[in-house]
């Protein structure tokens, strides 16, 4: 599985005062120990407000990009944060991220197609997250449509199932499972992402029930994660998980990680 | 007042809850006794949430209960009692943002805390909120919104409110994730609050009941 890595995010109120005062070393002390953590990709999300978000996401492109060599996943429901953001970047970014809703879409997928990094998509529209399986699946039907009809293929598209908190409802781990599966059975090309936290969102201790959610998406076809790359539980979880699932050849990795002493 | 119902409740056991308000209104104990056990019991859960020892599926099912008892009380209540109320607050997320599970946590507790609130859902529109303000004209209108982008629906509401000639004498707090000073600022709102617990406060102080 590729790590997204989570970490610079606005939403995360030390980031969000790094990006107000400009403090780069702060960002940048993120961005490396991701980087060495083994993240494929550094998310980046201003979280500031609409005004100055595009300036703000410009500022962060830079400074990470100052410091480590790896892709970035541009992170912004503003077209034109994104859109100033883009000329910035050194490889192709992962855009983060295109949904059902009109707006985002028709802002968004034109950038994800001349971008060329990917394009991660949500399983939502104007209407909400639909609850069931079936209404998730005909929204990621919809999507792939426009995907493909923008000339990005299926191997570029992420799609995030989107996952609730089972601390609201009790089927939101299932439905989110169920749905990778679906898409997956009829679009063997795509990749899959989901923001992993959310599913236990309000409930004590989290990680306890981030690491099962993660180890039955892996089963379901989970590939990609955005996490937090210096969790050293997750990691471990994610490692046995694919060492099981036979996706990690030869347990290679795992064995690795046990010579380099990450698996205590 | 039944302990062993304000117990029941409290300690989240659904069907002994719900049979034992069942079995106390047929021996006639008066429906108004059943809902004050049922107000107790919520407080109690609310405390226990403050304390981090109960968490959303707790609030959850304690709404379930109160609603299946609720449904009982009404069979064996002539008319239409209506249990008495506090300061009115209209609470909601702003357009464009479907977050909820915050502004829920935040109905339960200003409710729990004898305020009569109103939740307009989300993805709600300035004109449904400035529509609600003149229907039930109440003390405080509360804000939610979770994506960067609700900072700019905050702020339209806001205006929409002003607008409508609303603005003076009602108090508008803001919340959500990311919400603070800038953004309060940024919105027009009077306060903002970082959790249920604050907006409990901010309305107590503003309605005078602090």
């Amino acid at each position: 599985m590729k790590i997204i890595g989570e970490k610079i995010n606005g939403t995360r109120k030390k980031v969000k005062e790094a990006v107000l005062s400009r403090h780069a070393a702060f960002i940048q002390d993120l961005a490396s120990a991701q980087a060495e953590a083994g993240a494929t990709w550094i998310d980046v999300n201003a979280g500031t407000p609409t005004d100055r978000e595009p300036d703000d996401l410009v500022w962060l492109v830079q400074t990470v990009l100052a410091a480590v060599d790896k892709p970035l996943c541009l992170d912004s429901a503003n077209p034109a944060a994104l859109a100033a953001a883009l000329p910035e970047v050194k490889q192709a970014p992962l855009l983060n991220s295109i949904s059902g809703e009109q707006a985002r879409l028709a802002g968004v997928l034109p950038l994800a197609a001349q971008a060329g990094g990917g394009v991660i998509a949500l399983a939502m529209d104007d209407q909400g997250i639909p609850a069931t399986t079936e209404g998730r699946l005909a929204i990621v039907q919809r999507l792939i449509g426009e995907t493909r009809a923008a000339g990005i293929p299926d191997g570029q598209v992420y799609v995030d199932p989107l996952v609730m908190t089972i601390g609201a409802s009790g089927d939101a781990g299932r439905v989110a499972l169920a749905t990778v599966r679906a898409v997956k059975a009829e679009f063997p090309e795509v990749h899959f992402t989901s923001g992993l936290s959310n599913v236990s969102f309000g409930m004590p201790k989290r990680s306890l029930i981030n690491r099962a959610f993660l180890t039955l998406m892996l089963e379901a076809g989970l590939d990609t994660a955005i996490l937090d790359p210096l969790d050293r539980e997750l990691r471990k979880a994610m490692l046995a998980a694919e060492a099981v699932l036979g996706i990690d050849r030869h347990c290679l990795n795992y064995t690795r990680a046990f010579r380099a002493g990450t698996l205590e | 007042m039944s302990e062993k119902l304000v117990s029941c409740i409290a300690e989240m056991q659904e069907e002994e809850a719900l049979a034992l308000a069942k079995e106390l209104l047929s021996a006639g104990t008066p429906p108004t006794a059943i809902l004050d056990d049922c107000r107790a019991a919520m407080e109690i859960v609310g405390e226990r949430f403050e304390e981090g020892q109960y968490f959303i599926p707790e609030l959850i099912l304690a709404g379930e209960m109160l609603k299946s008892i609720s449904e009982e009380v009404k069979l064996h209540m002539p008319g239409d009692h209506d249990v008495k109320k506090g300061a009115k607050v209209i609470v909601g997320t702003v357009k464009g943002d479907i977050h909820d599970i915050g502004k829920d946590i935040v109905v339960f507790m200003l409710d729990v805390n004898g305020f009569e609130v109103y939740d307009l859902g989300v993805d709600v529109a300035p004109q449904v909120f400035v529509d609600k303000i003149v229907e039930v004209k109440p003390a405080v209108v509360a804000l939610s919104g979770f994506l960067t982008l609700s900072y700019d629906s905050m702020k339209e509401t806001v205006e929409a409110i002003e607008a409508a000639g609303l603005r003076n004498g009602l108090k508008i707090m803001v919340g959500g994730g990311t919400v603070d000073d800038q953004v309060r600022q940024y919105a027009g709102a009077d306060a903002y609050g970082v959790d249920a617990m604050a907006a409990v406060a901010l309305a107590n102080q503003w309605t005078g009941a602090e």
